[in-house]
């Protein structure tokens, strides 16, 4: 990496920790005007954090970050964003009963009265200056999702950023918007803006980066040019990451009878899935983070309806099976979501063991909580929950003893169908080897679907993966298949489809 | 450099310490009554005790103190078990009144019928009148995604002109003078007195209630799925919990025990349906079910104190002239100072230095 200026923004060892979890670690970073950077990463790589950092939303825990050489601390947006920094954000912020103008000038304009007329002549120059066609006048409300992306860069222009941040700017566009984006990308950094621009998509980066920075595990393990990449293949490798850092003892397990089945499944971001899942075997889900695998959960653990397709459970169809009021032997989910979906923080640790438990410790109307607390002070032993006091809420534990408890309990439903969606995501090394033990363990009676990005993960427990991209499968083989094993990470970028396999 | 303030919410709330934060918010808020009283040129500190002994210095004064917390007791109840799902029903004044309405029908309609059937079918009239009351914005908010606290504030205005249609129309005394009240109820709709006191069975309704709401919440699957639905409703919906089914059992139930209280006020209060019985008691209601925190037993505490601030009250309009709304407005510092003193327990501030 080399360039002739001094860098605009530089990052300095910058390291951040939640917990246990290190979500950046040592991170050394330039920043460049008139530059493109790429920060090209899986989920939970740690992008979002190290942004977070730059725009003053968390403050990092070791490190420096400093603007022209000048040492800087945000300790909040405002103060990133009047040094020249801002950030658009996946999900916007704008008052959508306002017009653009209004949303531009919100909070910036001076004095008491408001010029209607200047404000819009404002906006209507500065979106000329950076190409941007955009209607002043017109409600947030009526805008589609790239036309708010621009009044959010706008927002930023407005302020005078030099430093334009950018998280996965392409997530709620279309393929034409997402090409306006991209001219508008490269105007900036031509009139002299620094753009960063998070992403985990390969073609994009390589269409409108300069340089690429590529995160993994929290630490940035690869910079270099665009110019420098040779092969697609070869980035998608670095990104994703296959060395296995943990094996454990997987016995093959004598399949049985088909437990779930999808057969042309659709659903918002879901297109045509079809899957089978036997008693005694791992299917792992692999694909990049929102390539519709969250659909493909949230519609089989009875959280959305298929929009069309089938589902059958344990031999019910979908309906059926989400009338049927059981919470023993039948199916687990365990979600990725463990604080906002799988878990009421406030309450404590029985009722939260009671939470998908209930019927089982109910006799006719009543609640036996007694019975509930005594028998999950036993799993508090056997999963070693710390703190191990049931009576404590579950908001006072670590990411890792939540998820323990969350899976204690849906063990303890002994579940013939199990949905684990990155069941070891934020889990340090030693409690992610508990968590493959138990999943290895449970499919002797039942089968699991094992939704994960993590490479590693699914290639030591799968027996078979069925790789995602853009809502469909592209392909599904058992992990003895190493021909197919080796080019995951292209089918997870998107870079192979099941027709054109012969390119390799 | 300067000073800033800056605020961050507490890892735990407060515990121990909410007791003493309680204590000094309601002493804030007599102390900020006081002042007002002051400011009008009346003796605060005597007025303060105007109010105390007025509402519980004398035997006569406890029973009335008595007497107005009953109906506030099962209003606030009632919203109680609908805040628990997070549901904010504040119609328990027109859930009261179509209670009242209900009860005042069967008194009126079956008069031959001897207490043991009339009273038990005027709680139950009551009961189901209040309750589709409470059903009908849940109702709505399920399939028309409205919000119920709108719905059930104007559905209030909607009970109490209903009220007043039935009672200066199709309802009213004839033998009245004008005045817009059904007729007094016989005897045997009439709610019975205890003893030789002032005091009605009303009370043991009241009691009845408060412990049945505990073992609900306490010991039944029911009560244990609307906690959760209450504090997470993704979660709910993750665990299956009957979320739109539980929304609709708290609305009735809120309704149905607003409605008890209305029926109680007609028959052993008031021994008719008349204006007069709408004085606001299912909004003290709600300010009581927060200063109780939803817990039947505080509800009941705090039933009495602020049944007792309206009778001291009215004692203060005697001996000082002080205009009745001074209540309301002591009610309102209450509900104020122990709000803000709520932020102290989750939040907890920092001084610190700007750069």
């Amino acid at each position: 990496m080399s360039s002739p200026h001094p860098p605009l923004v530089r990052l300095e060892k910058i390291s951040k920790s939640f917990g246990d979890v290190h979500a950046n670690r040592d991170i050394v970073l330039d920043i460049h005007a008139g530059r493109i950077k790429a920060i090209l990463g899986e989920n939970g790589a740690g992008k979002s954090t190290l942004m977070a950092m730059l725009a003053g939303q968390l403050q990092p825990d070791g490190g420096r970050i400093l603007i022209n050489g000048q040492p800087v601390r945000f300790t909040s947006t405002r103060q990133a964003i009047q040094a020249g920094i801002g950030m658009v954000y996946q999900h916007f912020k704008l008052v959508e009963a306002m017009t653009v103008a209004e949303n531009l000038f919100l909070s910036q304009e001076k004095g008491f009265w408001l010029s209607h007329r200047r404000m819009m002549e404002r906006t209507r120059q500065l979106a000329a200056r950076y190409h941007m066609t955009i209607d002043p006048a017109a409600k947030i409300d009526d805008l589609s999702m790239g036309e708010r992306q621009r009044v959010e860069i706008l927002k930023l222009l407005r302020r005078q950023s030099r430093v334009l941040i950018f998280d996965e700017p392409t997530a709620v566009l279309t393929p034409p918007e997402i090409e306006q984006l991209f001219r508008a990308l490269r105007e900036m950094s031509q009139q002299g803006k620094a753009i960063v621009f998070i992403s985990h998509k390969l073609d994009e980066v390589m269409d409108v980066a300069d340089e690429i920075a590529i995160l993994r595990k929290g630490r940035i393990i690869d910079q270099l040019d665009v110019a420098e990449v040779t092969s697609k293949a070869e980035l998608a490798r670095r990104m994703v990451g296959k060395e296995v850092l943990l094996e454990v003892d997987r016995r093959p397990c004598k399949t049985g009878n088909v437990l779930l089945e999808a057969e042309n499944l659709s659903g918002e971001g879901l297109e045509g899935v079809s899957l089978q899942l036997c008693r005694g075997e791992i299917l792992g889900i692999v694909g990049v983070a929102g390539n519709g695998q969250k659909s493909l959960a949230e519609i089989i653990c009875g959280l959305q309806p298929p929009a069309s397709g089938r589902v059958r459970i344990l031999g019910s169809d979908w309906k059926r099976f989400y009338a049927t009021r059981t919470d023993k032997k039948t199916l687990s989910y365990i979600p990725e979501d463990r604080q906002g979906l799988a878990t009421c923080l406030a309450m404590n640790l029985v009722e939260n063991f009671l939470l998908t438990t209930r019927l089982t410790f109910s006799r006719g109307v009543w609640l036996q909580r007694q019975q509930a607390r005594s028998r999950l002070q036993g799993l508090t032993g056997d999963f070693d929950i710390q703190p191990p006091n049931v009576d404590a809420t579950a908001g006072q534990l670590s990411g890792g003893n939540l998820q323990k408890l969350v899976l204690a309990r849906e063990f303890f439903r002994e579940p013939r169908v199990i949905v684990a969606e990155q069941p070891t995501q934020g889990l340090d090394v030693a409690a992610t080897e508990e968590v493959w033990k138990l999943l290895l363990a449970a499919r002797q009676n039942a089968g699991i679907l094992l939704i994960t990005g993590d490479l590693a993960e699914a290639l030591a427990l799968c027996d078979r993966v069925a790789v995602m991209f853009g809502g469909r499968i592209v392909d599904t083989f058992p992990t003895t298949d190493s021909e197919k094993v080796e080019r995951i990470g292209m089918m997870m970028a998107g870079l192979e489809t099941p027709g054109k396999v012969a390119a390799g | 450099m300067a000073i800033s303030l800056r605020i961050r919410k507490r890892q735990t709330p407060l515990k121990l310490q909410s007791g003493l934060v309680l204590a000094g918010a309601l002493v804030l808020s007599l102390a900020l009554s006081a002042l007002l009283l002051k400011l009008q040129g009346k003796p605060a500190g005597q007025a303060m005790l105007v109010i105390f002994q007025g509402a519980f210095g004398s035997l006569w004064a406890l029973e009335d103190s008595l007497i107005k917390a009953v109906p506030i007791f099962l209003c606030s109840l009632g919203v109680a078990v609908a805040f628990r799902l997070q549901i904010w029903n504040i119609g328990a004044e027109g859930q009261y009144a179509l209670g009242a309405v209900g009860a005042s029908w069967v008194a009126l309609s079956f008069p031959s019928l001897p207490w043991y059937l009339l009273q038990p079918l005027m709680l139950a009239a009551a009961s189901v009148t209040g309750g589709l009351w409470g059903l009908i914005p849940a109702v709505l908010k399920l399939r028309m995604r409205t919000n119920e606290i709108i719905v059930t504030l104007m559905l209030n205005y909607i009970a109490i002109l209903f009220l007043d249609y039935l009672v200066y129309g199709p309802w009213k005394d004839p033998r009245s003078f004008g005045f817009p009240m059904t007729r007094q109820f016989d005897t045997a709709a009439v709610v019975s007195k205890i003893g030789e006191s002032n005091l009605n069975w009303g009370i043991l309704v009241c009691v009845a209630a408060g412990v049945i709401f505990w073992i609900f919440f306490r010991f039944t699957r029911y009560g244990y799925e609307i906690k959760a639905g209450g504090e997470n409703i993704r979660a709910a919906r993750y665990a299956r919990i009957p979320y739109d089914y539980l929304v609709m059992l708290v609305m009735v139930l809120s309704g149905a025990l607003a409605g008890w209280a209305g029926f109680l006020e007609v028959s052993a209060t008031v021994n008719r349906l008349e204006p007069s019985i709408m004085v606001g008691y299912g909004y003290t209601a709600i300010v009581v079910a927060w200063l109780a925190r939803l817990n039947p037993l505080f509800i009941g505490v705090a039933s009495l104190l602020l049944a007792g601030l309206r009778v001291g009250v009215e004692q203060l309009q005697l001996d000082f002239q002080v205009p009745a709304a001074f209540g309301q407005i002591m009610e309102g510092l209450i509900l104020l100072t122990v709000l803000a003193g709520g932020f102290f327990v989750n939040y907890r501030f920092y001084l610190g230095k700007k750069d």
